[in-house]
C-alpha cells in the first residue's frame, strides 16, 4: 500500500507522506502559515490555533489547525477561506489585546491583516514587550529535549501562566537552555553567564539540534534516555561479540537476564540527567536506588548504583556471570573500591578460564571455586581485593603479572595462558569480542594507553555497520578515530552524543566510510570550539591538534618501555579461535575464510590444521593492518614516531627527542 | 466467599429471593447522598432498633438504597414489596411507622405524599406523577437492592447479562448488538457506544496492543448528579456493563475516573469491586472462564475539564488535565497512547439491559429508526436532574422523546410559589436556555442541539420569571472562564472577553453593539476551540440572545433588568401596601430605610446596596424591585 496521499491545497494537486502534519505540506508548497506555537522540532500542540485551515473531506468542509492534524485521507485544503480569515483575524485581535507591544505577536497580526487590538484591551492587558504568550514552546522543550518537567503551565484559564513547581527554583534544572532558545519573546532569559563563551547562540544553534535528534530519534536509535549503554548488551549478543567466557564466545543464552530490558523493568530507578555535562539532553546516566547488599562490609544496606553500564554487563557476561543482582553488587563494589569493572571482570574471566584447564585449584585460591559463573566467589575475591588478603591479593596484580607467574609454575600451560590473557601493555581489555573483526584488533591493541576503546570504537562500524570494509578504509580508520576520539579528551567533550545519536539522514547523506565519522556531528562539534573560543576549526586542524598530543602520549608511552610492535600485538583470543571448541562453535564462517581468503581447501581437514592455518593468516593479515596503520600515522614500522612526524607537528622539542633516543638505544643494543 | 461459576449465579439469586421473601416487608431507606445529608443513615438505624424492640425482626428489615430520585421529598423509606410511600421522615416518626403499619397493618397517612397542586394523597410511589411517568433502565435497581450487597444486584438479575456474553463467546456479536441497540454516549457527545467499541477492538487487533475500558465518572456539571445517584444506587451495573465491554472489545483493565467530591459514591464502588473480585467477577478467569479483567478506580482533582476524554486520560496519566486535539482518537491512542474506550457511567449501566433484553427491546424505546443506523434517532431512556425553580425537584429517567413540558410539569410538578416558568437550562454550563415557546420540543441528543443547547450529561435548569436570562448567561460563562483549562486562545482569551461584555451589559455599561459582538466572538469561540468545553461554552449566550433578545435590549438600551436581578439595574422603593411593622428596617443591614412605627417607611437610595433583605423581609410585599 503506498504512503502516499494526494491532497490540493487551494486547488494545487499535493501529493504527501500519510500521517504528514498538514503544516509542512502547506509551509513545504511555499505558502505562510500565521503561527504563535508551532516548532518544527517539537510536538505540536495546537493552542493558538491561528494555523487553521478549512478542509474537505467526503464532501464536508471543517476547521481545523494545520500543525496537528495527520494527512490520512484525500482532503482538499483552503487556507485563506472566508471563515479562515475572519477567525485568523480574530484570534490575532485577542493576541494583539492582551500582549500588544511583542514583537512576535505583532508579525503574527499583521500577517492576518490586524494591526489594532485595542478592542480586546482589558485588566489582563499586559504591555510588556517580552510577555510571555503561553505558546508552551519551552514547556515541550523541557519535557521532549531533556525529558524533564521543570517548567510547566499553572493555573486555570486566563490565570494560566508558566512556573517552576510551587513557584520555586527547581533544582533538578540541567541548565541546557533549552527553553530560552525555544522562546519566541525573551520572557526567558539565561541570568548565566555559561563561561561567557564568544558565541553563546552559536553554541546553542548547533546543541539544540543534538537536542531535537535526542527528542525524535533517540527512542528508535539506541535507546541511551530510557538504558543508557546498556542496550548494547542484546545488540552485542544479537551479533556474535558480546563477550562470554573470557572472550570465548560472542553470545549465550542466558544474556536476557542482564540485558537493558531486565535492567530497565527491575532495576533502574533514575533515568534522570546526570551533571557529567552541564545540559545534556541525552541524560545516559542510569542508577538503581534501594539496592540491597548481599556481603561485603555494607552487607544489608540499602545503597544506590551508580549504574550498571554496558562495559559492566560485559563484564559479567565475560565472567559468565548472567545475574543482574550480581552485577549490580559487583558495580556498587567496584565503584565502592575504586577498582575498574572491566580489570575486574577481565582478570577474573582469565582467573576461571585458568580454574577451569586445571592451572590452578581450589586449593591454590584459599578454599575458593572459581569457575565461570561463579558470582559469590568472584565478590569475596573482590572483597580480598580491598582488603588486601589472599587470593584476591593476587588478582589484584592484573593478568600480566599472573600469566608470568603461573606460567613458572606450570611452563607446559605457558603458551595457552599467553594466548588467553587478554591484557596488552598490562592493560585488561575491555568488553567487546575482537576475533572476527581486524579494525577493532588494531583499535584495541595499538591503542597508547592499553587496549579500551577511547581511541578507536570501531566495533560497531566494521561488524554491525559495514562501513570500513576494505583493508585501507580500516587503516584510514586506524589513523582517523584515534585522532579524533583524542581531540575529546583535549577538549573535556563527552563522546556519547557523537555517535548514540545519528542524524536520521546520515546514511543516506554520505558514503559508508564518511557516514561512520558522522560528519554532522563532528561539524557541531567544531562550532561547540569555536563559540566558546572564537577559534574556527576544521578536520585538519583538528587532527592536527589532536596528533601533537597523540604523538606526545605514544612518546610517554615508549618512556615507560611501552608501545613497540611486539606491545601493539593483541594475544591470539583477541584475534581468532585459540581452543577447538571455539573454532567449532563458528566453523562455518572459519571454514569460509579459509576456503575464500587464504586459499586453504578445509575439506577432510582436522579442526586443529585448520586452526593453524587461519592462526598463521590472521597474525599475516594483523602486521599489514599494523603496517599500514603505522605508515598512516607517521610512525616507522616498529610504531615509533618518527622524528619527521614530530618536526612536522612541532613538538621535536629537546626533552621529547631525548626520551626517543633513549628508547631507540635501549632497545637497539 | 468464593469464586463462583456460571451456574452459582442462579443459586445466588434463589437463595437472596428465599430470604427476601421470608420477611413480610423490607423498609428501603434511601441513603443517596441528598437523604443521606437529611439522615439516611440514622433512619434506617433507628427503624432496625425499633423493629428489634418491639421483636419483629424476623417479619421486618430496613435497608439502605441509593438515591430513590425523588429529592426534594427526603428523607423517604419505601415498603416493599407494597410499594407504600413515606416522605419527609424524622427520626420521631419512626415509632410510629412501625407500631402502625408493620404491627398495626395500618398506613401512616400524614407521612404519605400530598399531590401540592391536586391536594390528593398517594399511597403508592407508583400513584405518584414523579415517579408514573418514568421507565426505569440505568436506574432499573433504584430503590430495590442494597448496593452494597452483590447478592441483592445478582437476585434481580445481575451479572446474568455477562454470563451470556461469555457463553455466546463472540465479541464482534456483542459489539452488533450494541450498535444495533443505537445507544448513544450519555456524557453528552451522544457517539453510538457501539461503534466507539468496535473502533476501539480493531485498534487494538491493529496496533497489536492492550486495550482499556475506562468509566467516566466525573460529573462536574452544576447540579448534576445523575452518575453519582447510580453509582451510589447501583455499583455493580456499571461493573458489569464494563466487564461486557472489556470481554467485547479485549481489555484486560480497566478505570473508573470518579470526581473527588463523590466520598459515598467512592465508598460504594469500592465495596461492589471488592464484592466483585471475592465473587470471582473481577479478576483472572471469571464465571470460570479464561477472560480476565480487573478495575481501578481513579479519582479526580476537580477540574471540570477533566470530563473531557482526552483531558481525562491526561490527568489519569499523572499530567495536567488539560485536552487535545482528537484528529486521532482516543479509542486509537488514548490513555498511555493506547487504544481506549471511555463511556460514561449511565452508558456503562445501560448495557447490561441491552445484552438482557436485546438491542430491538432497547432500539423500541426513543426516538428514530437506530436499527440500521444508531446515528438516525436516541434510543433508551436518558436521566436527567431536575433542579431550579421547580416543585419536584430530583432525579429521572425517562424515555427518549418526551417532551419537556410532560418532564416539567407532569413529573417536576411545574414551577412552584405561584412563579412563572420562564426558561430551562439543558446540558450543563454550556447547554442553551429553552423558553416556553418550545416546551413541547421533544427531549432527544439531535432536536435539543437544534435549538441551540444540547443533552449534555442530562442536568436540567429550571427557571422562573425572577430569572434575569442576561445573568444567566453570564454566571455560566463566568463558570467556563474559571474551568476553561487556557490551553488554547479562543477559549482563554475569547471567553473572557465575553464575560467583559455580559458583566458591562449586567452593569448598565452595555452598548450598541455588545450583542454583535457578542456573536462574532461566539462563532470564533465555537468554531476555533480546541476542545468540546470551548466549542459549546458560548451556548448560553447564544440561546439567551435567540430567545430573551428583548432582555438584553432592555439591559443595553433601558439600562432595565426585568426580573429585577442586576444590581445595577435596579432600584428598591417601598410601596403603600406598607404597614409600618419596622421590620424591614430591624433588618436592613446598611440602616437605610426610616419610617414611624405604623407609618409608611422609605429606602434611602443612595445607601441601598440592593441586598433584598426586605424583599424578604417584609410580609406585606411592599418592597418593590424595578
Amino acid at each position: 500500500m503506498s504512503n502516499k496521499i494526494e491532497i490540493t491545497i487551494n486547488g494545487n494537486p499535493v501529493s504527501v507522506q500519510k500521517d504528514t502534519y498538514l503544516i509542512k505540506a502547506i509551509l513545504d508548497a511555499g505558502l505562510a502559515v500565521p503561527t504563535l506555537c508551532h516548532h518544527k522540532d517539537l510536538t505540536p500542540n495546537g493552542t493558538c490555533r491561528l494555523c487553521m485551515v478549512e478542509i474537505e473531506e467526503r464532501g464536508k468542509k471543517k476547521l481545523v489547525t494545520s500543525c496537528n492534524y495527520p494527512v490520512r485521507s484525500s482532503i482538499s485544503v483552503e487556507t485563506k477561506s472566508e471563515k479562515v480569515v475572519k477567525h485568523r483575524k480574530l484570534l490575532a485581535e485577542m493576541y494583539l489585546g492582551r500582549w500588544p507591544n511583542v514583537k512576535p505577536v505583532q508579525d503574527v497580526a499583521r500577517l492576518c491583516g490586524v494591526t489594532d487590538g485595542s478592542r480586546f484591551k482589558s485588566e489582563i492587558t499586559d504591555e510588556n514587550p517580552e510577555s510571555c504568550i503561553l505558546c508552551g514552546k519551552c514547556v515541550r522543550a523541557c519535557s521532549e529535549f531533556i525529558q524533564e518537567k521543570i517548567i510547566d503551565f499553572a493555573g486555570r484559564g486566563f490565570k494560566r501562566h508558566i512556573t517552576m513547581p510551587f513557584g520555586q527554583t527547581d533544582p533538578h534544572c540541567i541548565g541546557c537552555t533549552s527553553c530560552a532558545f525555544v522562546c519566541p519573546t525573551g520572557a526567558i532569559k539565561i541570568v548565566d553567564d555559561l563561561n561567557n563563551p564568544v558565541d553563546p547562540i552559536m553554541i546553542r544553534d548547533h546543541g539544540m539540534k543534538v537536542n531535537a535528534e535526542m527528542a525524535t530519534l533517540d527512542k528508535n536509535q539506541c535507546r541511551m534516555r530510557e538504558v543508557g549503554t546498556a542496550n548494547i548488551v542484546e545488540v552485542m549478543d544479537k551479533y556474535d561479540l558480546l563477550p562470554v567466557m573470557n572472550y570465548q564466545y560472542g553470545s549465550h543464552k542466558d544474556t536476557w537476564k542482564i540485558d537493558s530490558k531486565v535492567l530497565k523493568e527491575r532495576y533502574f530507578t533514575q533515568d534522570e540527567p546526570d551533571a557529567c555535562w552541564f545540559g545534556c539532553s541525552m541524560a545516559c546516566a542510569k542508577a538503581i536506588d534501594n539496592f540491597e547488599l548481599k556481603t561485603g562490609p555494607y552487607k544489608g544496606q540499602k545503597v544506590c548504583i551508580d549504574g550498571p553500564e554496558y562495559e559492566t554487563a560485559g563484564s559479567a557476561s565475560n565472567m559468565g556471570c548472567f545475574d543482574g543482582d550480581f552485577l549490580a553488587e559487583f558495580n556498587f563494589y567496584c565503584d565502592t573500591y575504586g577498582v575498574d569493572t572491566i580489570s575486574v571482570g577481565t582478570c577474573m574471566a582469565f582467573v576461571m578460564e585458568c580454574y577451569e584447564n586445571g592451572i590452578i585449584d581450589k586449593e591454590y585460591t584459599g578454599g575458593l571455586e572459581v569457575p565461570f559463573g561463579a558470582t559469590d566467589a568472584t565478590l569475596e575475591i573482590l572483597h580480598q581485593m580491598a582488603r588486601g588478603e589472599g587470593f584476591g591479593v593476587e588478582v589484584g596484580q592484573g593478568i600480566k603479572k599472573l600469566k608470568e607467574k603461573w606460567s613458572k609454575m606450570r611452563p607446559d600451560m605457558a603458551d595457552f595462558m599467553h594466548d588467553i590473557g587478554m591484557e596488552a601493555k598490562g592493560l585488561e581489555y575491555s568488553e567487546y569480542v575482537s576475533k572476527e573483526s581486524l579494525a577493532q584488533q588494531g583499535g584495541y591493541t595499538m591503542a597508547i594507553k592499553g587496549p579500551q576503546h577511547d581511541e578507536a570504537w570501531l566495533i560497531f562500524m566494521d561488524m554491525v555497520n559495514n562501513q570500513i570494509p576494505s583493508f585501507e578504509d580500516k587503516a584510514e580508520a586506524l589513523y582517523y578515530f584515534p585522532l579524533f576520539r583524542t581531540w575529546f579528551g583535549i577538549l573535556g567533550l563527552c563522546k556519547i552524543v557523537w555517535n548514540d545519536v545519528v542524524p536520521a539522514d546520515n546514511k543516506t547523506k554520505y558514503k559508508p566510510q564518511d557516514a561512520a565519522k558522522i560528519p554532522d556531528h563532528v561539524y557541531n562539534y567544531w562550532k561547540f570550539y569555536e563559540g566558546m573560543t572564537g577559534i574556527a576549526v576544521d578536520e585538519e586542524k583538528m587532527l592536527n591538534m589532536s596528533a601533537r598530543v597523540h604523538n606526545l602520549q605514544k612518546v610517554m608511552g615508549l618512556m615507560f618501555g611501552k608501545g613497540g610492535r611486539k606491545e601493539d600485538t593483541p594475544p591470539y583470543r583477541a584475534m581468532g579461535p585459540v581452543t577447538k571448541a571455539e573454532y567449532e562453535s563458528r566453523a562455518e564462517r572459519y571454514d569460509k575464510q579459509l576456503k575464500e581468503q587464504v586459499g586453504f581447501d578445509p575439506e577432510g581437514k582436522t579442526t586443529e590444521e585448520k586452526m593453524n592455518a587461519l592462526r598463521d593468516f590472521r597474525y599475516s593479515q594483523y602486521n599489514k593492518l599494523m603496517d599500514s596503520a603505522y605508515k598512516r600515522r607517521g610512525w616507522d614500522e616498529n610504531g615509533i614516531p618518527t622524528k619527521e612526524r614530530l618536526k612536522e607537528l612541532g613538538i621535536d622539542i629537546p626533552e621529547v627527542v631525548a626520551i626517543l633516543d633513549r628508547y631507540l638505544e635501549k632497545k637497539n643494543g | 466467599m468464593s469464586k463462583i461459576t456460571k451456574s452459582d449465579l442462579q443459586k445466588i439469586a434463589q437463595n437472596e429471593m428465599l430470604k427476601q421473601t421470608s420477611y413480610k416487608g423490607m423498609i428501603m431507606v434511601c441513603t443517596g447522598t441528598g437523604c443521606v445529608a437529611t439522615g439516611g443513615f440514622d433512619i434506617r438505624d433507628i427503624f432496625n432498633e425499633t423493629i428489634k424492640k418491639h421483636g419483629i425482626e424476623k417479619d421486618w428489615i430496613a435497608i439502605g438504597t441509593g438515591c430513590n430520585g425523588f429529592c426534594a421529598v427526603g428523607p423517604i423509606a419505601v415498603i416493599q414489596p407494597q410499594g407504600v410511600f413515606y416522605q419527609k421522615i424524622e427520626p420521631s416518626d419512626i415509632e410510629e411507622i412501625v407500631k402502625e403499619h408493620m404491627i398495626g397493618g395500618k398506613v401512616v397517612e400524614r407521612l404519605l405524599h400530598k399531590d401540592p397542586v391536586t391536594g390528593a394523597i398517594n399511597e403508592k410511589m407508583e400513584e405518584i406523577p414523579f415517579f408514573s411517568k418514568q421507565q426505569l433502565i440505568a436506574l432499573r435497581n433504584k430503590g430495590l437492592i442494597d448496593p452494597e450487597n452483590i447478592d441483592h444486584y445478582i437476585a434481580r438479575g445481575g451479572y446474568t447479562a455477562l454470563k451470556s456474553v461469555l457463553e455466546l463467546n463472540d465479541p464482534e456479536r456483542t459489539i452488533q448488538e450494541v450498535i444495533k441497540s443505537g445507544i448513544r454516549g450519555r456524557g453528552g457527545g451522544g457517539f453510538p457506544a457501539g461503534v466507539k467499541w468496535e473502533s476501539g477492538r480493531k485498534a487494538a487487533i491493529a496496533r497489536n496492543e492492550e486495550i482499556f475500558i475506562v468509566c467516566n465518572a466525573d460529573e462536574g456539571d452544576p447540579g448534576a448528579y445523575m452518575d453519582r445517584s447510580i453509582i451510589e444506587t447501583d455499583p455493580h451495573s456499571v461493573i458489569e456493563g464494563m466487564l461486557i465491554g472489556a470481554f467485547a472489545t479485549g481489555s484486560k483493565e480497566g478505570y473508573i475516573y470518579l470526581r473527588k467530591e463523590y466520598p459515598l459514591a467512592l465508598t460504594r464502588f469500592e465495596v461492589a469491586i471488592k464484592q466483585a473480585r471475592d465473587y470471582g467477577l473481577l479478576g483472572d478467569n471469571i464465571l470460570g472462564t479464561d477472560f480476565g479483567f480487573d478495575i481501578t478506580v481513579h479519582r479526580g482533582a476537580g477540574a471540570f475539564v477533566c470530563g473531557e476524554s482526552s483531558a481525562l486520560m491526561a490527568s489519569m496519566a499523572g499530567l495536567p488535565g488539560e485536552p487535545r486535539a482528537k484528529y486521532i482518537r482516543s479509542v486509537e491512542y488514548g490513555y498511555k497512547d493506547k487504544p481506549t474506550v471511555l463511556n460514561n457511567v449511565e452508558t456503562w449501566a445501560n448495557i447490561p439491559p441491552i445484552i438482557e433484553k436485546g438491542a430491538d427491546w432497547f432500539a423500541s424505546i426513543g426516538t428514530g429508526d437506530v436499527k440500521e443506523n444508531p446515528w438516525n434517532g436516541s434510543s433508551g431512556t436518558k436521566v436527567f436532574s431536575l433542579v431550579g425553580d421547580i416543585r419536584n425537584t430530583g432525579l429521572v429517567e425517562v424515555p427518549m422523546g418526551i417532551t419537556l413540558r410532560e418532564i416539567i410539569d407532569e413529573i417536576g410538578g411545574g414551577v412552584p410559589d405561584g412563579r412563572k416558568f420562564k426558561a430551562v437550562q439543558t446540558g450543563g454550563p454550556s447547554g442553551g436556555c429553552i423558553p416556553g415557546s418550545l416546551l413541547d420540543m421533544q427531549v432527544d441528543f439531535d432536536t435539543l442541539t437544534k435549538a441551540g443547547s444540547m443533552m449534555g450529561s442530562g442536568g436540567m435548569i429550571v427557571m422562573n420569571d425572577k430569572t434575569c436570562m442576561v445573568d444567566v448567561a453570564r454566571y455560566f460563562i463566568d463558570f467556563l472562564v474559571d474551568e476553561s483549562c487556557g490551553k488554547c486562545t479562543p477559549c482563554r482569551e475569547g471567553l473572557f472577553a465575553m464575560k467583559g461584555i455580559l458583566e458591562n451589559i449586567c452593569n448598565g455599561k452595555g452598548k450598541e453593539g455588545d450583542i454583535e459582538r457578542l456573536e462574532e466572538l461566539s462563532a470564533t469561540v465555537i468554531d476555533a476551540s480546541l476542545c468540546g468545553l470551548g466549542t459549546s461554552a458560548p451556548n448560553p449566550v447564544l440561546s439567551t440572545i435567540q430567545y430573551f433578545k428583548d432582555e438584553y435590549d432592555e439591559h443595553i438600551k433601558d439600562k432595565k433588568c426585568r426580573a429585577g436581578i442586576c444590581k445595577d439595574l435596579i432600584v428598591y422603593s417601598i410601596n403603600e401596601k406598607c404597614v409600618g411593622c419596622t421590620a424591614c428596617a430591624k433588618a436592613c443591614p446598611e440602616k437605610c430605610i426610616t419610617g414611624e412605627v405604623k407609618g409608611m417607611h422609605y429606602i434611602d437610595k443612595e445607601k441601598c446596596i440592593k441586598c433584598g433583605i426586605c424583599v424578604e423581609t417584609c410580609k406585606f410585599d411592599a418592597v418593590e424591585v424595578k
